[in-house]
């Protein structure tokens, strides 16, 4: 593909399988959509929901044995999936990058951060180790470390919380990535750091031109910082549209769901917390139907006996996966924080 | 190995090596146990086996290759070496045994205590301890073995026994030290349970699987250092078989019978390894970790 | 607290001696030896003083240098200590050389691809491996090599100072570095494997891996610092191991050694000379463990802030 193209990442039916002792545990199945370049997508689901398997198996980290990738995952014209480990290790750093959720496991403890980022300039990019240092110590302070020189020499434990997460995003764009997938990067952050974390990721994303695939829970993080939503539960798409669409306009019970169950601030005081009745189901265990018909008060007889495939919306881009959709609506009550 | 530096090695591996679900002990692992089981039958009933006498020269078969009379041939004074493995695995078995079982009787209790308790006692006990750690066990074993003569089994357990205190005592209390600071103990605590309550029922079955993985591994190293020692006429002298001092004696006679250099060798080693897969293999089984989310 | 130790050590050393049963004076003398030449010796090896002042005569010359003049040898025991224990060094150097260049890099082959035919065998073989006692290990090398390859190699005199004949020196070390580093491999290469295991399954090499760095970088670079600390550990242990139990080889190899000179000495009770012995290897030991532990900090910062 031309850089003309605006389509950067095309996933069609991506599924992931592990081999466990309990049998096969479907992660992931029957993903797809697109993502255009600097372009921000948001995933969100609850813990179980495949989220991170479908991250690492985008990036082609997954394990590499007991495990099974069928699909399609082209990133600028690259294939993924069935990709040797030579070729991939080519694209990682410098064409699509990861940032995890606990920067302290995700640093190496006895490597100062310093040379944690030089060494993907000197190895990916071949530069020298003068020049490496250098653009370290600019990195460090694009993502806002203050006195970066200082800092360069600093062992990852003599960072607090969120300096790390900030070091760990610089080693993420080092070489200047055209894609980033950024998976739960503020949750084991304190709260008052973790719209720092954000907006500087906003701001990074806009100056680099990169597209993000950002993964997580809260949904407040995604509904002003996302053009489009995925919703996934049991490892597959239940819903995806624009952000504004999913938030105002959803269809699957399960999105409403997701949604009314964030405590929001314009609640008034002593109103109970909404939960989803049940839990994920297990994986190993899947029945026929829809994976939320057990814990769905719209479920019909039709949603327990056969799967729903996703089903265009009214609004192109928009779709659902949902046999007894809540019905077409301008606006939602629902409102986000 | 015959020296203590593998009991370190284990200590090493069961912090670092934690499956993350239950490992079956395997078919290697019974055959292990028969081996072993076999052995103790061995060499407890080894006066109402068909044997040949242990000590009886036979003039007439001297240095003689193995045959269906003498499966495993004859020593340079025409006696049989079968019987005398047989007969030998009395010594080093109760070597094994006896010494550990001092070991851990005073250790194991005493690093239970130790790290439960904590304070005072704890740490006199400990510094104690751990100054006749860094005083080199062997030299001292050598040293008092080879002025108290004459020699016997009685002692090398006695010594060995009490040289070994100091390591059980580390890797119990330390073992112990790990599950003490659990949640549940504490909450056991707070419910009202009593001390020896607390002991029995709630510490001891979580140190027991690394306990007697250590405990055969320490078998296994005392079986092994009788076989030094028997290298240096500590051990039970000649005509006592023992493993150790056959293999002593064959030193001399390598070329003419290389016999008598093998068998009690491999029964040594395939005893030591029995022993050293089953107290593998059990802390494979038990010692899992706590399953992550 | 190394003070204390090494204070402790020599006390126990000295009092060793003293604890054990039988009369000095009729070793020294003989069986034969008459009550009042008895009486005389008493006097002059001065145990008829306390033993508290025996003590501190002892360690006032200890730190002279002066670890007394054996009566059995009529040596310096110094000397005799000073002539043996490059030969020990020597043999410790040569085998850890050798078990280190062996063990680290299988480690690292075999945590790449845990389960893989050659883990497996190096696994299984380390294990049945350390299931054979080192004196076996000699006895079987003896009866490999001399008997059935006819390759002679020990005698009374067959050890050879290095300085006489390097080449010579190194022929006659070669079994009991083979011995020695055998045993050694088998302890390294299984705690650094499981230790490396281990240390691969954090999130940071991952992290790593996905910087785009190549495998053997993310090994060496990454992966081998953190796990290293088990292997230095295991590394100080062994090494002190091998001072104070590496009696065995040399005595059955005619290595004259520290080992080999500890067990002549108790053959012929002479006394002053495993006294002697017993305080430099406890000490070596101490100071071994120490020198590790002191290393192992500088390798992993994370210990000494812990």
């Amino acid at each position: 593909m031309s850089d003309f193209d605006p389509i950067l990442l095309t996933v069609n039916d991506l599924a992931t399988t592990f081999q466990t002792a309990g049998g096969p545990l479907p992660a992931v199945g029957g993903v797809s959509f697109d993502l255009k370049r600097n372009e921000t997508i948001g995933v969100v689901g609850e813990s179980g929901s495949g989220k991170t398997v479908l991250t690492r198996t985008i990036m082609g980290l997954q394990q590499r044995t007991n495990v099974t990738v069928t699909g399609s995952v082209l990133l600028d014209g690259h294939q993924m999936v069935g990709a040797s480990e030579g070729d991939k290790r080519a694209l990682w750093g410098s064409e699509v990058a990861m940032i995890f959720q606990d920067p302290m496991t995700s640093l190496n403890p006895v490597m100062r951060v310093g040379k944690q980022i030089d060494e993907s300039l000197r190895v990916r990019l071949g530069m020298s180790k003068a020049d490496a240092k250098a653009r370290a110590i600019e990195l460090l302070e694009l993502v806002g470390i203050p006195s970066p020189a200082h800092r360069y020499d600093a062992y990852p434990g003599q960072l607090s919380g969120g300096m790390r997460q900030r070091v760990v995003i610089a080693i993420a764009l080092a070489c200047s990535p055209k894609l980033l997938l950024a998976d739960e990067p503020t949750t084991g952050l304190d709260v008052t750091i973790q719209a720092q974390i954000l907006n500087l990721l906003d701001d990074l994303k806009e100056r680099l031109h990169m597209s993000v695939i950002l993964v997580t829970h809260d949904l407040g993080v995604v509904a002003t910082r996302t053009s489009r939503i995925i919703v996934m539960y049991a490892g597959r798409i239940v819903e995806i549209g624009s952000t504004r669409e999913v938030f105002s306009a959803h269809r699957m019970p399960y999105t409403r769901a997701l949604l009314e169950s964030s405590p929001k601030v314009s609640n008034d005081p002593h109103t109970r917390l909404v939960t989803i009745p049940g839990r994920p189901p297990n994986l190993l265990k899947l029945t026929q139907g829809c994976s939320f018909a057990p814990r769905c008060s719209y479920a019909t007889d039709r949603c327990h006996q056969e799967r729903p495939e996703l089903q265009p919306a009214d609004e192109p881009g928009h779709a659902y996966a949902c046999w007894n959709p809540l019905p077409k609506t301008r606006k939602r009550t629902v409102k986000t924080t | 190995m015959s020296n203590f530096s593998q009991m370190f090695v284990e200590e090493e591996l069961a912090r670092v090596e934690k499956p993350e679900k239950r490992e079956p002990l395997g078919l290697l692992f019974w055959l292990c146990v028969g081996w072993i089981g076999l052995n103790i039958i061995g060499a407890i009933f080894a006066n109402f086996l068909p044997l040949i006498d242990p000590l009886y020269q036979n003039y007439n078969a001297l240095n003689a290759g193995p045959s269906l009379h003498h499966l495993f041939g004859t020593d340079d004074l025409g006696r049989d070496i079968f019987s005398r493995v047989v007969y030998g695995s009395r010594i080093s078995l109760s070597a094994g045994a006896g010494a550990m079982l001092i070991g851990f009787g005073f250790g194991a209790p005493l690093g239970m205590l130790a790290a439960y308790r904590r304070g005072r006692f704890d740490s006199i006990l400990t510094n104690v301890m751990y100054v006749f750690l860094a005083f080199p066990a062997i030299i001292a074993t050598i040293a008092i073995l080879s002025f108290w003569t004459p020699r016997s089994l009685l002692k090398i357990i006695i010594v060995i026994g009490v040289a070994s205190i100091p390591l059980v005592y580390r890797v119990i209390r330390t073992a112990t030290l790990n599950v003490a600071t659990k949640d549940y103990i504490i909450a056991a605590k707070v419910q009202g349970a009593t001390d020896r309550r607390i002991l029995l029922r709630e510490l001891l079955p979580n140190i027991a699987p690394i306990g007697i993985s250590f405990l055969l591994i320490g078998v296994a190293t005392v079986i092994a250092l009788e076989g030094s020692l028997a290298f240096l006429g500590l051990s039970v002298l000649p005509p006592t078989p023992s493993w150790g001092n056959m293999i002593n004696e064959s030193r001399t006679i390598l070329q003419q019978n290389p016999w008598l250099a093998i068998f009690p060798s491999l029964a040594m080693c395939l005893f030591l390894l029995c022993l050293n897969f089953i107290g593998d293999r059990l802390r494979h089984h038990f010692d899992v970790t706590e399953v992550k989310l | 607290m190394l003070i204390g130790i090494v204070f402790i050590i020599s006390v126990g050393s000295f009092y060793l001696i003293h604890l054990l049963p039988g009369n000095i004076t009729t070793v020294i003398e003989g069986p034969g030896a008459s009550p009042a030449n008895q009486v005389k010796l008493f006097k002059l090896l001065g145990l008829n003083r306390p033993i508290y002042e025996q003590y501190f005569t002892w360690i006032g010359n200890v730190v002279h240098g002066n670890l007394g003049v054996s009566f059995i040898s009529q040596t310096s025991v110094a000397g005799t200590i000073r002539a043996a224990l490059p030969i020990d060094l020597e043999m410790i150097l040569l085998s850890q050389i050798v078990s280190f260049a062996l063990a680290i890099p299988l480690a690292m082959r075999a945590a790449r691809k845990p389960d893989s035919w050659l883990d497996r065998i190096l696994s299984a073989g380390s294990f049945t491996m350390l299931s054979v006692p080192n004196f076996i290990v000699i006895v079987i090398l003896v009866l490999f090599v001399s008997v059935k390859l006819g390759i002679a190699h020990t005698g009374p005199s067959s050890y050879v100072p290095f300085n006489q004949d390097w080449i010579a020196n190194l022929e006659s070390m070669a079994l009991p570095t083979i011995a020695l580093a055998m045993g050694s491999f088998v302890v390294y290469f299984r705690v650094l494997r499981s230790d490396l295991i281990a240390t691969l399954q954090e999130e940071f090499i991952t992290m790593a891996r996905s910087k785009g760095i190549s495998q053997r970088r993310i090994m060496w670079r990454h992966a081998f610092r953190p796990s290293s600390v088990a292997l230095l550990g295991a590394a100080g242990v062994n090494i002190g191991s091998l001072l104070a139990g590496g009696f065995i080889v040399q005595y059955l190899l005619n290595i004259p050694g520290l080992g080999y000179t500890l067990i002549a000495a108790i053959n012929t009770s002479d006394y002053l000379l495993v006294q002697g012995i017993v305080l430099v290897v406890s000490v070596g030991v101490v100071l071994i463990n120490f020198i590790f532990d002191f290393v192992i900090n500088i390798v992993d910062p994370r210990i000494s802030r812990e």
